[in-house]
């Protein structure tokens, strides 16, 4: 899901540059202003970079690891999780090259504001309808918000010319292939924040 | 505190099982990359690749890389955390 460089038009690089920093900021502001911790902000990126090491090998040449917004977003709330997330992107970014520098925006958006935002909603919500079922609703919330994630992906790179297909094609390719992935994704937030539980519980 | 410290080490201790060993046995290539090889954009240079391109240290095996470039990223992550101490 990390975008390379050359993949994004500059335009669409750069506005994602812009939105991702707004929300970051914005993010920033009200976690500290709320009396949040940079403590929790260091460990939980430093533990969802750890296992997101875990890379888990699928026959076929590809691989599923867990992407973590949404649990970032769970765990933390949705500030201290764009937070965490973003933490996470920017050291992936610089130190291994992993996702495009000039498409940091981009993965920001995706992951750090898509992927957390959406899951902790989806969170909120799933757990009002279901009665406080913890397991339930951080496997939806896992599950739907990295789908929803790879298709705000797969819509910046058919917006960009550079990419030869043109959105009728990486859109439902992305969506579709992370609603498989993300199953596992799902399990692991659901477990995770059934042994824990969301921010505020 | 220290309980959460040691689960990332062991993480990352384990993680080439995964990450490099799994990995070579599959086949992996990162999806987006072999999208780009399909229609071209392989060759697009990174304008910026790294100190430890895709999780290698130059000149050492993948698998001691793999888990030397994990420890400084999480080294660097944790910074905060080790230099601040929990504040309640």
């Amino acid at each position: 899901m990390h975008i390379p460089d050359g993949f994004l038009s500059p335009l669409v690089a750069l506005s994602l540059y812009v939105i991702s920093l707004i929300v970051v900021a914005y993010s920033g502001r009200r976690y500290f202003r709320e009396g949040g911790d940079i403590y929790y902000l260091s460990v939980m990126a430093a533990g969802i970079f750890a296992a997101q090491m875990l890379n888990w090998p699928i026959p076929g040449g590809t691989s599923a690891h867990l992407v973590g917004g949404a649990l970032d977003g769970v765990l933390l709330g949705p500030f201290g999780g764009c937070l965490a997330m973003f933490m996470n992107l920017l050291v992936r970014c610089i130190l291994m090259g992993d996702g495009g520098i000039t498409a940091l925006g981009a993965n920001a958006f995706n992951m750090a504001v898509v992927d957390v935002f959406l899951g902790y909603l989806i969170y909120k919500v799933a757990m009002r309808m279901s009665g406080g079922r913890k397991f339930l609703s951080g496997f939806l919330a896992g599950w739907l918000a990295i789908a929803a994630a790879a298709v705000a992906c797969g819509v910046e790179i058919g917006l960009s010319p550079q990419f030869g297909y043109p959105l009728s094609v990486t859109v439902p390719v992305m969506g579709a292939w992370h609603l498989a992935l993300g199953l596992v994704e799902g399990l692991a937030t659901g477990f995770i924040v059934s042994r824990v539980g969301g921010v505020g519980e | 505190m220290r309980r959460s410290y040691l689960l990332i080490l062991i993480l990352v201790l384990v993680s080439p099982i995964f990450g490099v060993i799994g990995a070579d046995i599959v086949g992996y290539h990162e999806p987006l990359d072999v999208a780009a090889e399909m229609i071209g954009l392989g060759e697009s240079e990174p304008v910026w690749s790294g100190i430890f391109p895709d999780y290698t240290v130059p000149g050492v095996p993948d698998v001691i890389g793999y888990v030397i470039s994990g420890l400084v990223g999480v080294g660097v992550l944790l910074l905060p955390a080790v230099l601040r101490g929990r504040r309640d």
